[in-house]
């Protein structure tokens, strides 16, 4: 056994990739032009200042699993309609694309993803009639699409489609209610081939989600393999009757064409 | 806590078990290289026919050096989950040893295990019989443990990871049930996974189930409190920190991998 081994395997279970040749930033931003055009043809894509953040670590501890925030400034939270989630150096750069409903409250969203290479990772948010507006940062992590994630296989099959849900108090009526989505799914990204076969496990991953209370959209979200395995999500709701009970419904169409779907009551808000 | 690593470059136990009759490799080692330095040391000894592979998990460092043994035509044995994980971390693995190791990878292959074992399975090797335990998810979820008979030598791989921090990409939890399961089976001697080639049983257990009820223990209290994933290890096991080699390389993702199990709890 060489010291290359050992690196090597501490680089695998870390952060999935070795060191490669780097673009430049030049050529980032000419990938970038070439995405931005693809997704959003000739309109003006506006630099967010502080209106719109996107938070994600530097260098993610595992790279299949990477946390992501999009925060969005108080002032111009009522004004986004939707969020796009970019990562502009994966095999399939759109990860996730967000249309808020009525009842959402956009000043927070975040879910975890894979990303397979150092890359900018960005958030545009998109208002009413208005400008896009864009949020970038640059993260270090490579490796996450094509590394394996499942780690207990039986499970995974077992708990296919399920969905837990978990919101925080209700006590003030001014206050949204803040949800946590988790989706037991493998979102598998068909990019691990078996070396005995010689054939790709196939893709197998959410396609859509919705999410509605008492019957209104909050949101509705494309995505694709980009989205980590059991995929998570974080987003707060404004119910048009803020004290009382409620039920959040998700759906989800995965790629096979399977359909799951799951409902939690949401009690009425205790008496202030 | 890179120095140790730099000192011993070797990162897995392999070796083998001789028989009247046969051997059995435990653990071809993590690379073609490595498969042959074994391969001449068995035939420095003995001309017996090495009649099985043992593939004691998925895991690179331990099975890369399979094909140095084809011309042998041992069994290849692992567990009934091998062939899945195989298919679907083997490419990967080897994409990345070649990318990490050049001319040196040359001839390390995905080896597919020819018997599968789900629960138990006796090997005979002549006079020396070898129990070989299917364990449930723990270090992996497809962990094999090898029992000899003879010395009483409880073969453990990565079940066991001495004084190197555990690596958890299996199931925290199970990993906890089974290493409550194996310590209660006496053994003269253990060999760990990682750390020395034999150690006192149950005893060199102890370490690895402290740093991993510590984890899990933390870990709930994290998700409890509403920490989010990235930043949980900030706050699980810190009593764990300066105890374990490689501890700052691999403790943020066992947190994370543990925090993805728990949240479903």
């Amino acid at each position: 056994m060489t010291r290359s081994m050992a690196i090597f395997l501490l680089v695998i279970l870390t952060f999935g990739g070795a060191a490669r040749a780097e673009p430049t930033e030049a050529e980032r931003m000419a990938r970038w032009s070439d995405l931005r055009h693809a997704i959003f043809g000739d309109r003006v894509v506006e630099n967010a200042g502080d209106l719109v953040a996107i938070d994600a670590p530097a260098r993610a501890e595992d790279a299949a699993i990477v946390p992501v925030a999009i925060r969005v400034a108080e002032t111009l939270a009522p004004e986004i309609r939707g969020f796009y989630l970019i990562i502009d150096d994966n095999p399939s750069p759109l990860a996730a694309h967000f249309m808020l409903g009525p009842i959402a409250d956009a000043r927070e969203i975040a879910t975890r993803v894979r990303i397979d290479d150092y890359t900018y990772l960005r958030a545009v948010a998109e208002t009413a009639d208005g400008p896009l507006y864009m949020a970038a940062r640059f993260i270090k992590a490579a490796g996450g699409c094509s590394a394996p994630a499942s780690k207990d296989q039986a499970l995974a099959l077992e708990r296919l489609g399920k969905m837990k849900l978990s919101f925080g108090d209700r006590g003030r009526p001014n206050e949204p209610l803040k949800v946590k989505l988790l989706i037991s799914h493998p979102n598998s990204s068909g990019l691990q081939m078996d070396q005995v076969t010689r054939h790709y496990t196939p893709a197998d991953f959410m396609q859509t989600l919705e999410v509605t209370y008492n019957g209104q959209a909050v949101f509705r979200l494309e995505s694709d393999i980009a989205i980590s395995e059991d995929p998570s999500f974080n987003f707060r709701v404004r119910p048009s009757d803020p004290t009382g009970p409620g039920v959040i419904n998700a759906e989800v169409l995965d790629s096979s064409q399977r359909h799951f779907s799951q409902s939690w009551p949401v009690p009425a808000a205790a008496q202030m | 806590m890179k120095r140790p690593l730099r000192r011993n470059d070797a990162i897995a136990n392999i070796g083998f078990i001789l028989g009247d009759d046969a051997v059995a490799v435990i653990d071809p080692g993590g690379s073609a290289r490595e498969g042959r330095q074994l391969r001449a040391a068995i035939r420095a000894l003995t001309d017996r026919p090495i009649r099985y592979v043992v593939l004691t998990h998925v895991h690179p460092d331990h099975i890369f050096g399979a094909a140095v043994f084809g011309d042998d035509h041992p069994d290849f044995v692992g567990h009934v989950k091998l062939p899945g994980a195989l298919a679907q971390r083997g490419d990967y693995y080897l994409r990345r040893l070649r990318e990490a190791l050049g001319n040196e990878a040359g001839g390390s292959e995905v080896v597919a295990p020819t018997i599968l074992v789900s629960t138990r399975l006796d090997l005979d090797l002549g006079g020396r019989r070898l129990t070989l335990r299917a364990h449930g998810p723990a270090h992996t979820d497809n962990d094999l443990t090898i029992f000899d008979e003879k010395t009483h030598t409880f073969w453990l791989a990565d079940l066991l990871f001495v004084d190197r921090i555990p690596v958890i990409d299996g199931s925290l939890v199970g990993w906890l049930k089974e290493l409550r399961e194996v310590t209660a089976i006496p053994a003269d001697r253990a060999v760990p996974g990682h750390g020395p080639v034999s150690v006192q049983w149950p005893g060199a257990a102890e370490p690895e189930r402290r740093y991993l009820e510590a984890v899990a223990r933390d870990t709930r209290a994290a998700i409890k409190a509403g920490v989010g994933i990235a930043d949980a290890w900030r706050h699980v096991a810190n009593s764990e920190r300066g105890r374990w080699l490689l501890f700052d390389d691999y403790h943020p993702r066992n947190v994370t991998a543990a925090y993805k199990e728990l949240e479903w709890e």
